[in-house]
């Protein structure tokens, strides 16, 4: 059964219309996909759910304090702007937090309290990609799976115990406690059945928002070519242990979102690169810091297929080669620093990169102009005395 | 409370103490690599959890303040890690950032930079200030430091250090907040002014 992008479009009809495929294609769906959501203003309703809320409030007034959390007020509105486009009537229930972790991941709490990590900033290419990640994860509050699982598991072992599998999971997380309590009854404990309605509740929020579904397949076929071809492995792999298999999850995405309307929708590439321009350099630099260099330059790479004239990303490739230092890595950095130049918006560290570089090879001419060059943009940059120094016969201040 | 206790075991294994002896204020030989003069009494902390050419000190705890000694860490060595076994986390398996010996004073600053990152588990850190500054008796760089670790408290340090022989030698110093950081500043500063390389060292070069 096939369907066209009009049937799928905006209003009730289309999600009459969806509602009825969902039922002809079987599974364990709702007859349809928006009933059991919680309603809007929903609050908790019993002990249990009253619980889990209170520690998740708690969660989230300790997470507003965090030296982590990424406080760009134009950053938070874009984010936020996207999770009321998706999910418009739920606007003021959800709330978005980023978080400077440099993985791929996003999490949502009970009560609302969405977690976007850095990580994930870095890895979409455009709008659509992220309202891929954000729907999936609206997805998760509107069935309140978080309620569901918490019974399941309850139900069998303990609350510690519960606690113990996010944790387990999360492998001590990244963050702190605010965000590692969050995490525990977020994503890290939905089931795989969970994943996958949300997936398609995040796949139709999307097409209803006049996104390309296609979006949402290809976040997961990025990140599974980062995990194959990654040293870094076990960092996704905390994300597959709890969610279904990446290759199953793929083939399901890819063909729901051909019957949502495929690549016919917006993309938003241009807002995204535009929105997110203040925290992009902040982005690349923790990416870096991790000094996983094969995991590094997939991303980059991945990046720079659709933004082959950002000068940000051609100095990140620089920098892993010039950070690892191997066989024939200075001539890798250099021209890829030669790239981030003609692109006319690299940064200016990318001279300071240079000159180092050029020292390295023995070049200290071309060392010496590119610190000429990153000493006339950063004029009180606090390295310079030191960079100076390191010129070979270059008098002292 | 199972959280408090994950903390707290986690702040444990980045301390790396298993156990403390007392410095007393007089010549220290540090692992046969350094040797320096302390003004005041120190505890030095067993590292059980921890790996590297280093040895660690500390006043008030090892999670508030306390010096780094870092003992000529050779080409192609971490600066220190995690030891391998039932503390290590996951993403520690992956390999870490290495020294390697025709390094600047610049790059050793990145490399103290991402090291930090790292193992503290971190996005949040600092390094600034960079300048030629006097260690072991010629010439060395120093750099601050500033970092935030999983426990969301602000610590601030100091890095001097210098590579000789194609090995790096330094002493970093850091404390939560001013408190332990400012108060013991001067301390540190003295025994930056009195570390040598050891003769040992020296002749191994």
């Amino acid at each position: 059964m096939s369907y066209s992008r009009r049937q799928f479009g905006h209003g009730l009809c289309a999600l009459t219309a969806l509602a009825l495929m969902r039922t002809a294609i079987g599974g364990d769906a709702p007859a349809s996909w928006s009933k059991d959501f919680v309603q809007p203003g929903y609050k908790p309703m019993d002990s249990d759910e009253k619980g889990l809320w209170a520690i998740m409030e708690h969660a989230e007034s300790e997470m507003k304090t965090s030296r982590f959390l990424v406080r760009d007020s134009e950053v938070n509105s874009y984010i936020h702007g996207i999770i009321c486009r998706l999910s418009e009537q739920y606007c003021s229930d959800e709330r978005s937090y980023v978080l400077r972790t440099p993985y791929f991941n996003a999490s949502m709490a009970p009560n609302g309290m969405m977690q976007v990590w850095t990580g994930l900033l870095l890895r979409c290419r455009d709008e659509a990609q992220l309202a891929a990640i954000l729907g999936h994860e609206t997805g998760h509050y509107l069935r309140r799976h978080t309620l569901e699982r918490w019974r399941d598991v309850r139900s069998k072992s303990s609350f510690s115990a519960f606690l113990g599998l996010g944790l387990a999971a999360a492998g001590v997380g990244y963050l702190g406690t605010a965000a590692d309590l969050a995490l525990v009854a977020s994503i890290f404990a939905f089931s795989r059945d969970q994943e996958r309605e949300a997936d398609d509740i995040g796949l139709r929020l999307m097409a209803n928002a006049g996104y390309a579904p296609s979006a949402a397949p290809e976040v997961w076929d990025q990140l599974l070519a980062e995990f194959k071809g990654s040293t870094a492995a076990r960092d996704t792999s905390v994300l597959f242990a709890t969610h279904p298999l990446p290759e199953e999850r793929l083939a399901t995405l890819k063909q729901r979102a051909d019957e949502l309307g495929g690549n016919s929708g917006e993309r938003g590439k241009d807002a995204f690169r535009t929105k997110l321009a203040s925290i992009r350099p902040m982005l690349v630099a923790d990416e870096l810091a991790l000094r996983q260099y094969g995991r590094s330059e997939i991303i980059f790479d991945g990046l720079l297929v659709d933004a082959s004239d950002d000068g940000l990303l051609w100095y990140a490739k620089g920098e892993i080669y010039r950070l690892r230092n191997g066989n024939g890595d200075a001539d890798r950095a250099l021209s890829a620093y030669a790239r981030a130049l003609r692109s006319g918006n690299a940064p200016a560290e990318v001279h300071r990169s240079i000159m180092l570089v050029e020292l390295r090879v023995g070049a200290q001419e071309r060392a010496k102009e590119a610190y000429e060059a990153y000493a006339k943009l950063r004029p009180d940059a606090s390295d310079l005395e030191m960079l100076q120094a390191l010129l070979p016969s270059t008098p002292g201040p | 409370m199972i959280i408090r206790i994950l903390l707290l075991l986690s702040l444990t294994i980045l301390a790396g103490c298993g156990g403390y002896s007392l410095v007393k204020p007089e010549q220290q030989d540090v692992d046969g690599a350094l040797s320096v003069q302390p003004g005041m009494e120190w505890n030095k902390v067993s590292t059980v959890n921890v790996e590297g050419k280093i040895q660690i000190w500390t006043l008030d705890g090892p999670v508030l303040n306390r010096p780094i000694f870092f003992e000529g860490v050779g080409d192609g060595e971490a600066l220190f890690k995690p030891r391998s076994g039932p503390f290590g986390s996951a993403k520690q398996d992956e390999a870490p950032p290495v020294f390697r010996s025709n390094m600047n004073p610049f790059e050793v600053q990145e490399l103290i930079q991402a090291t930090v990152a790292r193992n503290f588990q971190t996005t949040i850190v600092e390094c600034r200030n960079l300048k030629s500054a006097q260690f072991v008796g010629g010439p060395g760089f120093r750099f601050d430091t500033k970092f935030t670790a999983r426990d969301e408290v602000e610590r601030k340090g100091v890095f001097v250090g210098t590579v000789r022989g194609g090995k790096l030698y330094g002493l970093w110093f850091f404390g939560a907040g001013s408190h332990y950081f400012d108060r013991y500043l001067p301390e540190f500063n003295r025994l930056i002014g009195s570390a040598k390389i050891a003769e040992t060292a020296a002749s191994a070069k």
